[in-house]
């Protein structure tokens, strides 16, 4: 469950939240700002060398003056007529071949995915879910940076031009169109990833009636049966029916089936509902996490176990060292009622990531165990709950309300366990002498009421919208003033850039080994490892490093205005079935929308200042 | 005639650069014109003299190296004088993937025009510059003259005051040639104001009333085509059915005054005439032989 990034909530991303650290607003203004001094530098700096200081002055405040009184005079009528034009041309450029290709993936996926893999559900979302995103991000690509480049070269541009279009209405109604183009492209995609994925993993069985048991109460009445279901899709199912022969498939490959009981030629027949659970929209309620070390001591993290990944940090077994998360806002809402109305319980789900020192028992999984504890009065606990670890997977951990403390005294979770304010401690600690569990923070949580899956499906589709609008609207920017092909790629190259963003920083803030660019490529060419040392006296490698400093402040300069694609991404979300919070909808709506500002007045102004006729 | 400045350049000049900001060539050297409402201006030069660079520089569409263009006394570059300009560029620039009515639509929908008066106005357009029954084709299957003629409409769909066209006629056939200047005059009739540039030199004196002369980014000659072409010191007479005695006559005439006769002689009329006399009359008559039945129409008057 890669859901690494804590979703802080949306104001406290926007205005910044108590800490020191600048809420998204202001570093949008102080980077809009910069970039504002900055080009108004090289503005006049290109002017004067042209024209001399008089002129380009004056040029710098006219360009300046007229650019915002124009950028206020967008008229809606004429940038949606634009905006139709562009419709027009990229249905009349015949784009919706996409769709053709989008099914010829299709049919391709149904080929080489595998339905009887153990969570299908999660490899088909993801695998339809990134095959949209890439696909849409390709043409959009294509539609925008190429189009008016072909105004220019066509000379279409002069007869627009020398209408009362301002250069800013151009921008925007070509990133309006395109994004309408895109928008009805994504929802057909949509409905058909959707329908793809439903009904290639639509399946039922049989059940098993000879292999069924009984299942007796105390006085020996036949109170349900239980046994399993025939295979299908490589996998069958545990079920458990009641007397009335009502009941369900238990979970297996990330879905359940009901069962529901009928008459077939006057005996009893089972009937197999279709897969539930396929798509989930898991409501978690995240706790903070800390760890104590083997000896008990209080740790911000646990121990590597030499894991490149450091998301997971990992505690030993048999020893004192756990993981606890406490959650607030613990009460009465918080508990569910369970199915057959019989009290109430703690809905705790835990996803453990086993890491074996060596291998003992493979078919025997690891055992763990799971404590409540009043943060307030630690003496208050409960006794250990043990569980068998599932490896990457989640693990779910239902405690009922009444609980025993160690002594086997009765207590109660909510009077006794949760604090005044709400608070509660769920510490987990692994039971097996020199194994791991490796956790990190959003491992455990405490299932509220799942969301609708659709919605999530939605919202999903909604951050691919986003990352669409972003690469049309730097297409069309760029376009504005280079040719196609060099749109084109100075579009990858921020498309490509804001995926590997986090390497990008990496590199230029030099916490990538290997050094900087320069470095690397003498690393590439010499034939030397990332880690070999530099004769750090030597004249060329000092000169290197200092080319290396200069690629590396204009790398930490690009970084600020490159948009984080990955971070857009909400794919692993509808994978993994965990909801997209509304705050990470906002955030992506609204990092969607300030680029597509900024870009607007860049594209507007190097539009402006560009001779159409040259 | 001559009313309020449309359009004025001082020393307008434009040197265009390479790639690192050397001036590679200069097209255009401190030209100063003045342009009134109601006229039709014509420029005129050989190819690469600077005439496509002024009315680019006219219209925005290039920035002057030095000088000044104003436009309805606001800057070149002002986007809203635009409201009250056409342009029909040297070759029509037009998306070729829409048709007649949705070409038109777009262009209309830039202006201020409600959309009753546009869909009408569209109507009209496409019904004068004669496309009424290809008005649905994409204009990729246009011929070069339909082209112009969608061109045409496109500048006409503000009703501008000030028209500017890049070679009006180049592409058209005789016919499409005179309904073009027809056309000039007519909205010289309506009060606006045109500038043409072209080399078609026929073309520029059948309807200008002033021209400006470039050649290599200077202006050579600038004045009223008719002071501009008047021979101060030859004098034509023309007269029908003088039979040879008077003709004789009239040379001792000129011979008694001392005048030097040049010539005297039945004078051709145009190709473009004889052209268009014969099309008129094969429509009149469809199915017979034109060409036998030519006869030399009226010298132009």
């Amino acid at each position: 469950m890669v859901l690494e990034k804590e979703v802080l909530p949306y104001l406290t991303w926007l205005m910044g939240g108590s800490g020191t650290e600048l809420g998204t607003l202001y570093r949008f203004l102080i980077i809009a700002a910069m970039l504002a001094v900055l080009a108004l530098l090289i503005g006049f700096l290109t002017a004067l060398l042209r024209y001399g200081p008089l002129k380009a002055g004056d040029l710098t405040y006219r360009v300046l003056v007229n650019g915002f009184s124009e950028l206020a005079q967008v008229s809606p009528r004429r940038v949606w007529a634009l905006a139709r034009l562009a419709v027009k041309e990229s249905i009349r450029r015949r784009v919706v071949v996409v769709l053709v290709v989008f099914a010829m993936i299709l049919l391709f996926a149904s080929w080489f995915l595998q339905t009887g893999y153990r969570d299908p559900g999660k490899l088909f979302f993801s695998f339809v879910l990134t095959a949209t995103t890439y696909l849409v991000l390709f043409i959009s690509l294509l539609i925008s940076a190429l189009s008016l480049p072909q105004d220019f070269k066509s000379k279409t541009i002069h007869t627009v031009m020398t209408k009362p279009v301002r250069a800013g209405e151009i921008v925007l109604g070509r990133i309006l169109g395109f994004t309408i183009v895109g928008t009805v492209l994504l929802a057909i995609m949509a409905i058909g990833s959707y329908l793809f994925v439903v009904r290639t993993l639509y399946h039922t069985h049989a059940v098993e009636v000879a292999n069924l048991e009984s299942i007796n109460d105390a006085d020996g009445n036949v109170i349900g049966k239980k046994g399993h279901t025939t295979s299908s899709q490589s996998h069958r199912h545990e079920i458990e029916v009641d007397a009335e022969g009502n009941g369900v498939a238990l979970s297996a490959n990330g879905h359940d089936h009901e069962i529901t009981a009928g008459q077939h030629g006057g005996e009893m027949a089972y009937e197999v509902g279709g897969p539930r659970g396929l798509m989930r929209a898991r409501m978690p309620h995240y706790g903070k996490l800390r760890f104590l070390d083997r000896k008990g001591v209080d740790v911000a993290r646990g121990i590597s176990v030499g894991s490149e990944w450091t998301y997971r940090s990992f505690i030993e077994g048999g020893t004192s060292a756990a993981a606890i998360w406490t959650f607030d806002g613990i009460d009465d809402s918080t508990l569910r009622r369970a199915d057959d109305g019989d009290g109430q319980y703690l809905p705790l789900e835990l996803i453990v990531r086993v890491f074996r020192s060596y291998t003992g028992n493979i078919d025997r999984g690891i055992q763990g165990s799971v404590q409540l504890r009043n943060p307030d009065k630690p003496d208050i606990k409960t006794d250990l709950e043990t569980f068998t670890a599932k490896d990457d997977s989640i693990n779910d951990i239902n405690l009922s309300r009444k609980l025993y403390d160690p002594q086997q005294k009765p207590i109660d979770l909510l009077e006794d366990l949760v604090s005044e304010d709400g608070r509660l401690d769920v510490i987990v600690q692994c039971l097996d002498r020199s194994q791991y569990f490796g956790f990190a923070q959003a491992d455990a949580y405490l299932r509220k009421p799942d969301g609708s899956p659709w919605v999530n499906f939605v919202k999903a589709f909604l951050s691919i919208w986003v990352q669409m609008l972003l690469v049309i609207a730097i297409g069309v920017t760029c376009s504005t003033v280079v040719n196609g092909p060099v749109a084109v790629m100075f579009t990858v190259a921020f498309i490509a850039l804001g995926f590997f963003k986090e390497f990008f920083v990496n590199v230029a803030t030099g916490k990538q080994v290997g050094g900087g660019p320069l470095e690397s490529l003498v690393r590439l060419v010499t034939q030397k490892n990332q880690t070999t040392g530099l004769d750090e006296d030597n004249l060329s490698v000092q000169l290197m490093h200092a080319v290396d400093k200069f690629f590396e402040t204009a790398m930490r300069s690009l970084a600020y205005v490159l948009p984080d694609f990955r971070s857009l991404s909400t794919v692993d979300y509808v994978a993994y079935g965990f909801n997209i919070p509304p705050s990470k909808v906002y955030q992506d709506l609204t990092v969607g929308l300030a680029y597509l500002a900024g870009l607007l007045v860049i594209g507007y102004f190097l539009l402006r200042t560009r001779e159409v006729a040259k | 005639m001559a009313g309020d400045t449309v359009i004025e350049t001082r020393a307008l000049s434009k040197i265009y650069r390479d790639f690192w900001g050397r001036p590679k060539v200069r097209a255009l050297k401190a030209l100063d014109l003045e342009i009134k409402q109601g006229e039709v201006f014509g420029l005129l030069g050989p190819n690469g003299s600077g005439k496509t660079t002024t009315i680019k520089l006219l219209l925005g569409l290039l920035f002057p190296t030095d000088g000044q263009a104003l436009v309805f006394g606001k800057d070149a570059t002002d986007v809203s004088k635009n409201e009250r300009i056409g342009y029909l560029p040297e070759e029509s620039y037009l998306y070729r993937f829409l048709n007649a009515e949705e070409t038109l639509d777009f262009y209309g929908r830039l202006f201020d025009i409600r959309h009753d008066v546009l869909k009408q106005r569209i109507d009209d357009l496409i019904k004068m510059v004669g496309l009424d029954r290809a008005r649905k084709r994409q204009l990729k299957e246009y011929s070069k003259g339909m082209t112009r003629r969608i061109g045409l409409a496109q500048a006409l769909i503000n009703e501008p005051d000030l028209i500017l066209l890049d070679e009006p006629t180049s592409g058209l056939d005789p016919i499409g040639t005179r309904e073009m200047k027809d056309m000039i005059l007519r909205l010289r009739s309506e009060g606006k104001t045109i500038v043409m540039c072209s080399h078609l030199l026929a073309d520029v004196q059948d309807v200008c009333d002033r021209i400006a002369i470039l050649h290599q980014g200077e202006l050579k000659e600038l004045g009223r085509v008719d002071t501009l072409l008047t021979v101060a010191d030859v004098t034509q007479i023309r007269a029908k059915r003088l039979n040879p005695d008077c003709q004789n006559e009239i040379r001792q005439v000129i011979e008694r005054h001392h005048g030097e006769l040049v010539s005297i002689e039945h004078p051709t009329t145009t190709l473009e005439e004889l052209f268009l006399s014969i099309v008129r009359d094969s429509e009149a008559r469809p199915g017979r032989r034109a060409v036998a039945a030519a006869e030399p129409a009226a010298p132009p008057s």
